[in-house]
């Protein structure tokens, strides 16, 4: 990515990128997609959840301002064009014209507010401190809304996709306890498509919202999303052809293989790129040996991450170097490699004075399994084998998801593995795993093994108010270098989950954010 | 001797002793027959059956599947019979007590017999090994907490029967203390039905365990054959072999268990296998 | 016994069960609130946490929401008031009255049970009386190895195994789900396609009940067979077929009736398996969700609702038990 370039297109005036509402004239209309979502989501509000699930449904009736391309660029959503003042204090957004909700009520600048300032500071952890950088936020007429910044965030363009900023009606929402309005149950957004029917632990069906602003979208008449809690289940359906798409953990990554070549699908990697899925075996630094930053190389070496791609992962994933990912923004291979090496890890442990004990054991420590699925009951037996080739004894717990949030947010464990979305920006996704005022005891997906540098808090905070971007990446490259050095986790790899579809669908992947899309685009040849 | 003599010429129930002696014999000798750890991940992934040295072919990670259902055969064994024995300690507690004071001791510890029938008991299991995270412990402790009515009901049901005869009444003349009538007189002659459902309550616990196993809420760091099909369950398409012989072993230990158990029950007390619920 | 007499007695005996019915559902309230609250795990911290950030605040406003920052006595007895009154709470996950919940699921997991449940008692005494007319036959043997061997299978891996057959292999039948979504079929095709996808679970839950019936009621013919008051029958001349359906069928259900109202709950704890085998949408897939999700309300709720339907179904039984058996007498309940 050329990087003046970059700030140039964030700096400037952008009043007409054409992107996005390019139309091939001519596509068919109609047609029904059938895939799946699983786990079944609790809501499909995704102003209220951002699980997975809620959001590749959610993202189909909710939109916000802008997409992210595959490079991370903006993108118009709803907002036709916007500007950055040369200072990075203040961001107008311009809207498209004629925008209406699923209820036939406009949605104008006001929702944006509203829905920005009031709906997510309290229901959307994410958005919470996004906006917290706000100063103001208004309407000056139906069609633009203006933030304006208590000081410079560089990736302030970044935190407006439909996961991390979806719209709500205000007409509904306003002077209502959010969460339980009962009118969540209907899912009034202004995406293309809108919520028909919801048959729980069976099907939710989307409708096409004949109201919807791009001329001509939706293509589809309706989608299907079926609730296969099974993954036999998922897989044979997609193989009869009962869906004809399936995106994230939907097939287990040792079926991909197999419908890579089968001939009507097609299978693709590319649609993640903004949340760049990265994954680690997470170590409570508080507590010895983890406390000993010999012990958590040594681990570094003790970690076949080849060999773990290859059987748990079955090559749908990309060895991880170090903290950010090699997808997103200000990534930097050039750090501190670890080959896996049982003789090096020996030699760390030695040197660190944890020898065998009469049993041969060097230490014995308790790996809480995530309760997210089989790969990961898996991963926990793989890296337990590998640790044991040093005498390292690993002893899986097992535990619900209640157990798992509620031990690890609170620091009472010593390793488990975990998994983060990189929200295309370090800012945003990496630096809240590593910087010490996010050590929230109680708060999951924070600083949560308790690593702190001074120098690292420093330079991430610098990277994110600066605006030069040769400044950021000097900034990132250090942070990244420091933390390569002391390990605070064990990166082990970049999980590059497919999008497998039938080949008569076309469009299914157009931006970073691929299966969380609005799918307006999508049509059937 | 009698009774040793009338079961050896019962032949489903020496059929079951042979077959869960041969599981004795695997569960014991696993360590020798397969070195390895059954986490070892030393082949290919789905290694079909014959293939590599591998009889009953390699699992998702390369393990042998022969190795997980010989070393698993302990795992089970250990369960079952660890779980029989703590819902026995339950059950002829609250059974004996019950059987022996009547009344409204009785009333009460029947009441909460009841209760812990009504609830589903594959579900309460399901709840507490959640709960207290699965491991070997709370994994028995639960299995004996959820399969220790009938026990009680069946030695409430003896002591009852038991509590009027002679030698009882003659024992309280004597004078004799309460433990000692019960753990001295009663205990001894209703033992042999007690022990009768225990055995079958060992294959009662065996399908239990490899049922929450096999729902993800085993000891994860077990390889036991529930845990071995559900792992198996999302590759059947793959791998048929990963859940077809765990699922055998499961078969046949407790087929061999329950046609033992009845032939004791036939030959000790034929009252009772009947009524078994 | 006259007629006014036994209906007053049932009458009675229906009062007496509801009496008992209210105190086994606050006492069944309590256990499971004590229980699940002493669990590790904070719920306020699944629901924020999953959304990849989590800020102190927002826990707190979901404790005070769902009452977590309450004394648990106060919790307590807020909870036993409204589940008298048939309010069993708010999901917090789902976010939805877990009423609601358990209602739109209980179809499905009725359906499977009870066809298991009537399948396995029709099949299971027919089979097993069969088998006991002619104890000793070479029938009887084969039909007491297989019903030993169905009662040594694990339920869920029987259903994989007939995944494995009838759908992987022959293609016959679907291997998951209730019905065909948006076939857009006809009420009949529907009701023959929920049918087609119902065959294999219904095997695999009805197997081993199937077995315990089969096995109880061969027994049950085989002793009832031998008593006084069938050979005085036979002495008296009474054609053969008579002796059996008026006699030994009757007196021989009567422990096989008493089992399978002991097994109701059994069979319910059955079918959580076979759902999660089957992605059958019932109570029982909803049970193993709320489980991993720690979602209090809804485990409390349908472990009520679950204990309620056993006491039914006890109760049905008990009338049945009387009905085959007049010799019973009230107290004997």
């Amino acid at each position: 990515m050329n990087r003046r370039e970059f700030t140039a297109a964030m700096l400037a005036a952008s009043a007409a990128i054409p992107l996005g509402i390019t139309r091939a004239a001519g596509q068919p209309k109609g047609g029904t997609l059938n895939t799946i979502i699983q786990p079944e989501p609790p809501i499909l509000v995704t102003a209220f959840n951002q699980q997975q699930p809620t959001l590749t449904l959610g993202g189909k009736i909710y939109e916000s301002l802008l997409k992210y391309g595959a490079d991370l660029k903006p993108l118009p959503g709803m907002a036709q064009s916007w500007e950055v003042s040369p200072d990075g204090l203040t961001y107008t957004f311009k809207l498209f014209p004629g925008i209406t909700f699923h209820d036939g009520k406009p949605m104008t600048s006001e929702d944006v507010v509203f829905s920005c300032m009031k709906v997510l500071t309290e229901t959307h952890p994410r958005a919470r401190q996004n906006f917290a950088r706000v100063a103001s936020a208004e309407a000056p007429d139906p069609l633009t809304v203006v933030f304006k910044l208590k000081q410079p965030f560089a990736p302030f363009l970044g935190c407006f996709d439909c996961t991390s900023a979806p719209i709500v009606p205000k007409h509904i929402y306003e002077g209502t306890e959010f969460r339980k309005n009962p009118m969540n149950d209907k899912a009034i957004g202004t995406g293309p498509f809108k919520l028909k029917e919801w048959v729980r632990g069976s099907h939710v069906h989307l409708v096409r919202h004949d109201g919807y602003y791009r001329k001509d979208q939706p293509y589809l008449d309706e989608i299907i999303y079926r609730i296969i809690p099974d993954s036999a289940s998922r897989a044979l359906a997609l193989e009869n052809g009962t869906v004809q798409l399936v995106q994230w953990s939907d097939v287990e990554f040792f079926d991909v293989q197999r419908f890579k070549s089968q001939k009507n699908l097609a299978y693709t990697t590319k649609g993640y790129e903004y949340f760049a899925p990265h994954q680690w075996l997470e170590m409570n630094n508080r507590v010895a040996p983890m406390n000993d930053k010999r012990f958590r190389q040594a681990v570094m070496h003790l970690i076949d991450r080849d060999a773990m791609n290859k059987r748990v992962y079955f090559g749908n994933a990309k060895v991880a170097t170090g903290p950010i990912s090699s997808k997103t923004k200000f990534y930097d291979p050039k750090v501190k490699r670890y080959d896996f090496s049982v003789e090096k890890a020996i030699t760390l442990l030695d040197e660190m004075g944890l020898k065998p004990g009469a049993n041969g054991k060097r230490a014995e420590i308790k790996y809480l399994v995530p309760p997210y699925g089989e790969v990961y009951q898996r991963a926990g037996e793989f890296f337990r084998q590998s640790f044991s080739k040093a005498g390292i004894d690993l002893v899986l717990v097992g535990t619900d998801m209640a157990g798992w949030a509620d031990k690890v947010g609170n620091w009472d464990y010593e390793m488990t593995q975990n998994l983060l979305y990189q929200l295309g920006d370090p800012a945003l996704g990496v630096a809240r795993t590593y910087i010490s005022s996010n050590i929230k005891k109680g708060i999951l997906f924070s600083n949560t093994q308790g690593y702190s540098n001074p120098e690292v808090d420093r330079l991430f905070e610098e990277a994110a108010v600066a605006l030069d971007e040769a400044k950021r990446q000097e900034l990132y490259s250090k942070v990244q270098q420091i933390l390569v050095e002391e390990v605070p986790v064990a990166w082990t790899l970049e999980l590059e989950y497919p999008i497998i579809y039938d080949k008569a669908f076309k469009e299914i992947v157009t931006t970073g954010i691929g299966s969380h899309e609005t799918f307006g685009s999508v049509y059937k040849s | 001797m009698d009774a040793v003599k009338a079961f050896l010429r019962h032949p489903s129930g020496m059929a079951g002793f042979v077959l869960l002696i041969i599981v004795l014999i695997v569960a014991i000798t696993a360590p020798v027959l397969f070195p390895v750890s059954p986490w070892e991940m030393s082949g290919t992934p789905f290694t079909p059956p014959g293939e590599d040295g591998m009889w009953l072919g390699g699992d998702t990670l390369g393990r042998d599947v022969a190795a997980g259902v010989a070393h698993g055969a302990r795992v089970s064994l250990l369960i079952g019979i660890a779980s029989a024995l703590a819902a026995m300690t339950i059950g002829v507690m609250i059974g004996a007590i019950s059987g022996y004071f009547g009344g409204k001791v009785d009333l009460v510890l029947m009441r909460v017999t009841e209760l812990f029938q009504t609830v589903p008991a594959f579900i309460l299991a399901i709840l507490l090994v959640a709960t207290f995270s699965p491991s070997l412990l709370t994994i028995i402790l639960t299995i004996g907490a959820v399969s220790w009515p009938p026990l009680a009901r069946l030695t409430r049901a003896e002591f009852l029967r038991l509590r009027g005869r002679e030698f009882v009444e003659a024992a309280l003349c004597q004078g004799e203390s309460t433990a000692r009538i019960v753990l001295g007189h009663i205990l001894p002659n209703a033992i042999s039905p007690i022990l009768v459902v225990v055995s079958l309550t060992v294959a009662t616990a065996i399908l239990l365990e490899s049922a929450l196993s096999f729902m993800g809420l085993g000891d994860p760091n077990l390889m036991s054959w529930g845990f071995m099909i559900g792992a198996g369950r999302t590759v059947i398409r793959q791998a048929w072999w990963m859940s077809v012989f765990p699922g055998l072993a499961i078969l046949v230990t407790v087929l061999a268990i329950n046609l033992f158990g009845e032939g004791l029950s036939d030959v000790l007390n034929p009252r009772v296998s009947r009524r078994r619920a | 016994m006259t007629g006014t007499r036994s209906t007053a007695r049932i009458g009675l005996l229906v009062a007496a069960w509801i009496v008992r019915l209210v105190a086994i559902i606050l006492v069944i309230a309590t256990f499971n609130f004590v229980l699940v609250r002493a669990a590790p795990g904070d719920p306020a911290m699944v629901m924020a946490g999953q959304s990849g950030a989590a800020d102190p605040k927002i826990l707190d406003d979901l404790r005070k929401e769902y009452g977590l920052d309450k004394p648990y006595l106060v919790q307590l007895g807020t909870h036993l008031a409204r589940v008298l009154t048939l309010d069993l709470g708010y999901s917090y996950r789902q976010r939805r009255p877990v009423l609601d919940l358990i209602l739109e699921r209980l179809p499905a997991t009725l359906l499977l049970t009870l066809t298991a449940f009537c399948l396995a008692l029709l099949i299971g005494t027919t089979l097993g009386a069969l088998a006991g007319l002619v104890a000793g036959s070479i029938a009887d043997t084969v039909f007491t190895v297989l019903s030993l061997l169905l009662y040594a299978t694990p339920v869920f891996w029987l259903g994989l195994m007939l995944v494995l057959v009838f759908s992987v292999t022959l293609g016959w039948l679907p291997p998951f789900g209730y019905e065909t979504i948006n076939a857009k079929h006809t009420a009949i095709e529907r009701i023959f396609d929920i049918m087609k996808h119902m065959i294999m679970p219904v095997i695999s839950l009805a197997a081993i009940y199937l077995a315990i019936y089969a096995r109880l009621m061969r027994s049950s013919i085989i002793e009832v067979s031998h008593q006084d008051f069938i050979k005085t029958a036979r002495a008296k001349g009474l054609a053969r077929p008579r002796i059996v359906v008026s006699h030994m069928l009757r007196n021989a259900l009567v422990p096989v009736v008493t089992v399978a109202g002991m097994q109701a709950g059994a069979l319910v704890g059955g079918a959580v398996v076979i759902e999660t085998v089957f992605a059958w949408p019932g109570l029982g897939r909803l049970t193993f969700e709320a489980v991993l999700q720690r979602d209090y309300p809804v485990l409390l709720g349908i472990f009520l609702i679950l204990s309620v339907i056993v006491i039914a179904l006890n109760l049905v039984t008990d009338l049945i038990y009387r009905l085959i058996d007049p010799r019973m007498t009230t107290e004997a309940a």
